[in-house]
């Protein structure tokens, strides 16, 4: 445990819009598996792809095995035995399992790929996983969990002296996580530095030596030694909860009428029996772990995904969501997406044109034909109402920073007078001070009267806003609990709630993990 | 309006430095070549361009929905022979066959959009396809022989003049305007370039997808269909290899003009400015007795020089803004 495999110094990274990352440490020693910590959006990611070659550091310096590297691709990382495991999926569907695992380095004969000696190779892999798997298979006809595990097995066949695994776990079951861990022990015995990235306290502190936690972009603390921390300090270092989830005034709930209500709802998604009110006023939270089925419940209630069972009911009466459009304008149920850039906004349009896309249907008389005054006209006080920072209304949503672009696709719906609106996610990727406007307006909304759905994975964030949270997974509604806005108890409550479905549900890693496949 | 308004609106448009180039092509052509600004050249080039300028249009629409249309040429020609061959064989009068040839180009064009939406297949491969049947179609009617007889009146309008001004100047003129006020004055035309910009942000805020191409499929045809008829007014006869030579220009003059091919950007002053400057740069090379086989390579190249130079200015705005975003 002496030289640094891997150190980072001062990284900072700059998006149009955003500071990514600032002056960021980050030391990794051989033999060590260190934890790399922070809410989504602080800048983890940003880190890994750094040192992965992905993307360039703006400032500060990576250095390897002690000497300083500047990485133009991936390759050059690869080259300089870092191997990574990325937290999106990147395996091409209709190669074979070893194709994917070797396809940095494949076995060739005669310039020729050698099938069998890479079939060999992949296999031997595969059992250092525990795993299975006929190498021959095609990876589009695996389970999303096998899938992660081959990424793993990927990163392992390089043999990489630094490994990196973003969030390895996300979708993997205990049985597999057991075998990956002790096989992450094993390497770390060999000496080999690993950077290990998860949501999950309790494996961080199962597994690793040291953690490195980010918050918004900088370093809450590097390097730590486990043995200084506990689960409480990490919490509060992640959300910096001092500062961070601190003063958004009052929550002056009037809560009225069923506004919005699910009878035993069943989805082409794969849903069961969803029942599910929200009354007038009321800000319900929908938690689940990744893979739950929130977003998709959400789609399906704007029409985005079909309904394939049960009851709808908007405001008492009986509804048929045919599609968005009919969400929108006959239901006004509007659905801020999660994913800001690639469903919510159109990033080479206004903050005009952004705003106004659900009212385009209202303005213009003659011909249908309408003015950029009138479009205007009709956004400017929504766009105002929401504080966006924008130097004009015609500048493009590219060019804002994440929080004022999240304040667009938030005022698109309020222009759209969305009476019930799934709010899906809404502070990911957002700095500390928009993201408490961000929920004070979250509350705003509903004490003016919407029914309000909250999706976040962010548990703190959860336990601030909601009134009640109701608790997803495997695609069915397991709990509803009010909230005591007691981030102790609501956690422990709500993680009960998982772990108790663990028992009663059991370890159903088939049918609905299947459809991401 | 004052005129520092109208300035800086000409100054800060993107297709400003465009414009630029052909102005400054326009001057250097006309001190280099006399026969440059006689009359008789720049009614040759208006020609050209009532034919050019509309199926540009036609191409935008397309891309501005984010997809391609490769059958604007084969339905300008289907178009075409149907126009000529209705008047020449059946007598048909020419508003009448007017009408019975944008029908034509409205249905063509929805076809390949609604084969499109409802297949999933990529807009590719379809308008490949349909380029193909309707080219068939085409030459199985005519057998490759041209309608030569055709009505007077019709190349008598084409090419007359209301005191000195050609009225084929109307037709680019109103084509744009037209598609201008279509694409971003309507709420079918937003929905088309929303749809372009970020197809499953528009689904998610309420807009069929579905709906968006087929429409901009639609008006697409009506537009490449209306260029066919303007060709065979200018030709004088309708050749079943109209539009044959279409495909380059018309997606170089938007590409040219701006727009971006993923679609939700298109200019159609950027669009009409581009196709001036092909004409010009046509005309200025027959003008310098270039071999005239040459022309195309000259067209490669300054659809290249176009598209670099607006990817410079993307890239070098984009650092700008980094830069500001930094400081602050």
């Amino acid at each position: 445990m002496t030289a640094s495999a891997l150190l980072v110094e001062k990284a900072t990274k700059i998006f149009p819009g955003v500071k990514a990352l600032a002056n960021v440490d980050l030391e990794l020693k051989s033999g060590e598996i260190h934890a790399l910590l922070g809410e989504n959006g602080a800048g983890k990611s940003t880190l890994i792809k750094i040192v992965t070659g992905v993307y360039r550091p703006d400032e500060g310096s990576v250095s390897v095995m002690g000497s300083s590297v500047d990485f133009s691709s991936p390759r050059d990382a690869f080259a300089a035995g870092i191997g990574v495991v990325h937290q999106e999926r990147n395996l091409i569907p209709r190669y074979s399992v070893a194709e994917n695992i070797m396809i940095e380095q494949l076995p060739t004969k005669w310039r020729l790929i050698d099938r069998g000696e890479m079939n060999r190779q992949a296999k031997h892999w595969l059992g250092a996983l525990d795993l299975n798997i006929d190498p021959d298979v095609p990876v589009n006809r695996l389970s999303v969990a096998q899938m992660q595990l081959v990424e793993i097995a990927r990163a392992l066949s390089q043999q990489s002296r630094i490994l990196l695994l973003d969030e390895p776990t996300a979708s993997i079951t205990e049985n597999e996580i057991k075998v990956l861990f002790d096989l992450l022990r094993r390497l770390k015995g060999d000496g080999v530095a690993i950077l290990f990235v998860s949501h999950k306290l309790e494996e961080v502190f199962e597994l690793c030596d040291r953690v490195t936690i980010l918050r918004d972009g900088r370093n809450a603390c590097a390097g730590v030694p486990i043995e200084d921390l506990d689960k409480q300090r990490v919490v509060a270092h992640m959300v910096g909860r001092e500062d961070a989830l601190g003063d958004i005034g009052e929550r002056h709930a009037s809560i009225g009428k069923v506004m919005f209500e699910l009878k035993g709802v069943s989805t082409a998604a794969g849903h069961q029996d969803i029942d599910l009110k929200v009354h007038k006023g009321e800000v319900v939270g929908l938690y689940g772990l990744v893979g739950a089925g929130r977003s998709e419940l959400a789609k399906a209630v704007i029409g985005a995904e079909r309904v394939t069972g049960g009851e709808v009911f908007v405001s008492g009466e009986r509804a048929t969501v045919r599609n968005v459009q009919d969400a929108l304008r006959r239901w006004r149920i509007g659905y801020v997406s999660e994913d800001r850039k690639q469903e919510g906004l159109i990033l080479l349009h206004s903050v005009a044109k952004n705003t106004a896309i659900t009212v385009w249907h209202r303005l213009g008389k003659f011909l249908n034909l309408f003015s950029d005054r009138q479009e205007r006209d009709a956004i400017i006080s929504f766009v105002q109402k929401l504080d966006v920072r924008t130097p004009s209304l015609e500048q493009d949503v590219a060019n804002l920073s994440g929080g004022n672009q999240q304040k667009v696709s938030v005022a698109k719906w309020l222009a759209a007078e969305a009476e019930i609106l799934i709010v899906d996610e809404p502070t990911v990727g957002i700095d500390i001070r928009t993201k408490g406007y961000l929920h004070r307006l979250v509350w705003d909304l509903a004490e003016q009267g919407a029914a309000i759905v909250l999706i976040t994975s962010d548990l703190a964030e959860m336990v601030l806003l909601a009134d009640r949270v109701v608790v997803m997974r495997d695609f069915r509604i397991i709990g509803n609990l009010q909230n005591t806005y007691n981030y102790e108890q609501m956690s422990r409550r709500i993680m009960g709630c998982i772990h108790e479905a663990d028992v009663v549900v059991g370890r159903a890693d088939g049918a609905p993990a299947l459809k991401g496949a | 309006m004052t005129w520092s308004h109208v300035s800086r609106y000409l100054i800060r448009a993107e297709w400003a430095p465009l414009a630029g180039i052909t102005l400054f092509s326009i001057v250097a052509l006309s001190l280099i070549a006399p026969a440059f600004l006689t009359e008789y050249n720049l009614f040759v080039m208006l020609r050209i361009l009532s034919v050019t300028s509309v199926f540009a249009l036609a191409q935008m629409v397309v891309i501005a929905v984010g997809q391609m249309n490769l059958a604007v040429g084969a339905i300008g020609g289907l178009v075409a022979i149907l126009f000529g061959g209705m008047m020449e064989v059946y007598g048909v009068p020419v508003p009448l066959a007017m009408l019975i040839g944008a029908a034509v180009g409205i249905l063509t064009g929805w076809l390949n959009g609604a084969i499109i939406a409802y297949s999933g297949i990529n807009g590719f491969v379809v308008t490949l396809a349909m380029l193909s049947v309707y080219t068939g179609l085409n030459y199985g009617i005519t057998e490759s022989i041209p309608f030569y007889n055709m009505p007077q009146v019709l190349l008598d309008t084409y090419d007359g003049k209301i005191g000195p001004v050609p009225n084929i100047l109307v037709i680019p003129l109103v084509a744009a305007a037209l598609v201008g006020l279509f694409l971003f004055r309507t709420r079918a035309g937003r929905y088309i370039l929303a749809t372009g910009g970020n197809p499953s942000a528009a689904a998610l805020s309420g807009i069929s997808i579905r709906r968006s191409v087929i429409l901009a499929h639609t008006v697409s045809g009506a537009l490449a269909g209306f260029a066919g008829m303007v060709a065979v007014a200018r030709l004088g006869t309708a050749e079943p290899t109209i539009g044959v030579d279409w495909l380059l220009p018309s997606f170089a003059a938007p590409v040219i003009g701006g727009a971006i091919l993923s679609g939700g950007r298109v200019s159609v002053i950027g669009t009409m400015v581009a196709v001036v400057l092909i004409v010009l740069l046509e005309n200025g090379l027959l003008l310098a007795r270039t071999d005239p086989y040459y022309v195309q390579f000259f067209l490669g190249v300054l659809i290249l020089a176009a598209v670099m130079f607006n990817r410079w200015r993307a890239v070098s705005a984009e650092k700008v803004t980094a830069a500001r975003e930094n400081a602050s």
